[in-house]
């Protein structure tokens, strides 16, 4: 992933300005494609921890209904992150046998058979 | 024939005495000894065959008519009034007798001071019989009749008519055994003991051998005269002290106060009881199934809601047919697998007669149940049935669904599967813009 490489911290101030050159260096030199999945795994990972606080804090019934939940966020994220991971110009020396395009049908295809099975077993 | 026999008495009851005919057949062979004089007990006999039982007549020691060929009875009921024989033709022995009573044949059996084989067989039945020669004497109330000849107050019981005047009793008591079968029918007064002389000079002999035989003091109301015993197949045996209780003589000699005794009404009613037509009762059929269905379904769900319904009818001696009988109040029920897990009294229901019915939830427990209704009280007939149900799981699909305490899962789940599919969406919008772009770029190239 293009970004600075930070600097080993010092002092607490030098840890935040190193986070914060780290957001700015993300904001300005990452393509806005990467940006886009980007918020989109954010965003299953925010539903994936609320749902596991839910679980934990208040009741693990129905235990299935978690699992089906849970594994589908899990699920989700992994197969974003490999169709970042494919996607991305910077790795085009390793994934060169495989397209863009067909990146994203691998992932559309995963995500389609997650969804069946997820479904399922929700209960 | 049979048909206008009946057809013919039962208009002549109309008009005469009351038809009451017994439940499990009309058959009835007397063995009467040759010392009783069957004329002494007209009264008894008559009334008899005025309710529609066929009376046959015989010896003892006679071999015909024989109460049974190859094990099957030829009549419905036996009447034993052999107080003092000891020997009987080679069909009636105990052994016979209780085979009888495992066929659903009743017996009535008197007894006497006298050892006899039928006071052996008394002892099966758990009844005590005193020391031979020992008859029942009281010297209350104040009468002119000798010490043995007895009036006996007729204790209150479901099976006597109410109101029964005091009978003439002469014969010798019994101690009642503590089996749960037995029905006590008449009991000694409190003032009677049993003795081998009518004058007291023999009491102090009396004490000495009671205390050495063990059984304590033959006195007093804890002796009983006439009993019954009803088996677990429903057929009745009296024990009665005396055949002089059923004799015309008694019933009509007056009691010492002047009112007529009350041997004729106390023998029809022990006759009544012993013949199966007074507390007998049977369950027609039982019905189960689901509240809201009406059908018994081949297997229950646990957590069901299930519905036993019961119908009982008692057999109406009066114009012999069986008609329903609500008066049962403490009827049960038991959904049982090896323990009842349900123990719920079975009402009868309002408005419909005969009827007792009850809802209730199977257990939480899958299993093979059985419905048990058991119900014994003494006197009646004992009403018994089971029927067997298998109770399983819910199937994978009846479990309840779309539980509320789940809704964050759901919600999860949902907006994963919608995020996918704008993420999509956008993505391959973002792909067709970004190559309209390269295309229009080396197009102007």
């Amino acid at each position: 992933m293009a970004g600075a490489k930070a600097s080993p911290p010092t002092t607490p101030s030098s840890m935040s300005h190193t986070v914060s050159a780290l957001w700015k260096s993300y904001v300005q030199k990452t393509p806005e494609r990467l940006k886009f999945i980007d918020a989109f795994l954010t965003f299953i990972v925010l539903s994936g921890v609320f749902q596991f606080v839910y679980c934990v804090l208040v009741t693990n019934f129905p235990f299935n209904a978690f699992l089906a939940g849970f594994a589908s966020s899990v699920g989700q994220f992994v197969l974003t992150a490999s169709l970042r991971a494919q996607v991305n110009p910077e790795n085009r020396s390793e994934f060169k046998d495989v397209s863009p395009e067909r990146a994203f049908a691998d992932f559309a295809l995963g995500s389609i058979v997650l969804h069946f099975f997820v479904f399922n077993f929700l209960g | 024939m049979r048909f206008l026999k009946t057809a013919l008495v039962s208009c002549l009851a109309l008009l005469a005495s009351v038809l009451a005919k017994s439940s499990s057949g009309d058959k009835v062979l007397v063995l009467l000894d040759p010392s009783l004089d069957k004329a002494n007990y007209s009264i008894f006999f008559n009334g008899l065959e005025k309710r529609g039982y066929e009376l046959t007549f015989r010896a003892p020691k006679d071999a015909s008519p024989a109460i049974a060929a190859y094990d099957v009875p030829n009549y419905a009921h036996v009447i034993l009034f052999t107080p003092d024989t000891k020997s009987y033709a080679t069909d009636v022995t105990p052994q016979s007798l209780v085979g009888l009573l495992s066929e659903n044949t009743n017996l009535l059996i008197t007894l006497s001071p006298k050892q006899t084989p039928l006071s052996s067989l008394a002892t099966e039945f758990s009844l005590i019989p005193p020391p031979p020669g020992t008859p029942l004497l009281s010297h209350h109330p104040k009468r002119d009749e000798p010490a043995t000849l007895i009036p006996v107050e007729v204790t209150k019981s479901p099976i006597l008519t109410a109101g029964t005047s005091p009978v003439w009793f002469s014969g010798a008591p019994h101690a009642l055994g503590n089996s749960p079968y037995l029905v006590p029918i008449l009991r000694a007064p409190a003032t009677s003991f049993a003795a081998d002389s009518t004058d007291d000079s023999g009491a102090g002999a009396i004490v000495d051998a009671t205390e050495k035989s063990g059984e304590g003091l033959w006195a007093g109301s804890q002796l009983g005269l006439v009993t019954g015993f009803q088996t677990t197949k429903d057929s009745r045996v009296v024990f009665a002290g005396s055949v002089e209780l059923f004799s015309d003589e008694y019933a009509r000699k007056p009691l010492p106060d002047g009112i007529p005794s009350g041997n004729a009404q106390f023998a029809r009613d022990v006759a009544a009881w012993v013949f199966q037509e007074s507390m007998v009762l049977r369950i027609d059929r039982t019905e189960h199934h689901r509240v809201n269905e009406t059908d018994a379904p081949e297997m229950y769900t646990i957590n069901d809601q299930i519905v036993y319904t019961a119908y009982i009818s008692a057999y109406d001696a009066r114009s012999s047919s069986w008609k329903p009988y609500d008066g049962l109040t403490d009827l049960q029920l038991e959904f049982t697998m090896l323990d009842p897990h349900v123990r719920t009294t079975l009402p009868p229901v309002a408005g419909e007669p005969g009827k007792y019915e009850v809802q209730f939830r199977a257990p939480d427990r899958h299993g093979v149940f059985k419905f048990v209704v058991g119900w014994r009280r003494q006197g009646h007939t004992f009403l018994h049935t089971t029927t067997i149900v298998p109770v399983v799981p819910p199937r994978h699909d009846q479990y309840p669904r779309f539980l509320s305490a789940a809704w964050p899962y759901y919600a999860g789940a949902i907006s994963t599967s919608v995020g996918f599919f704008v993420f999509s969406a956008l993505w391959l919008a973002g792909d067709v813009k970004g190559e309209r772009k390269n295309l229009k770029a080396t197009k102007s190239e």
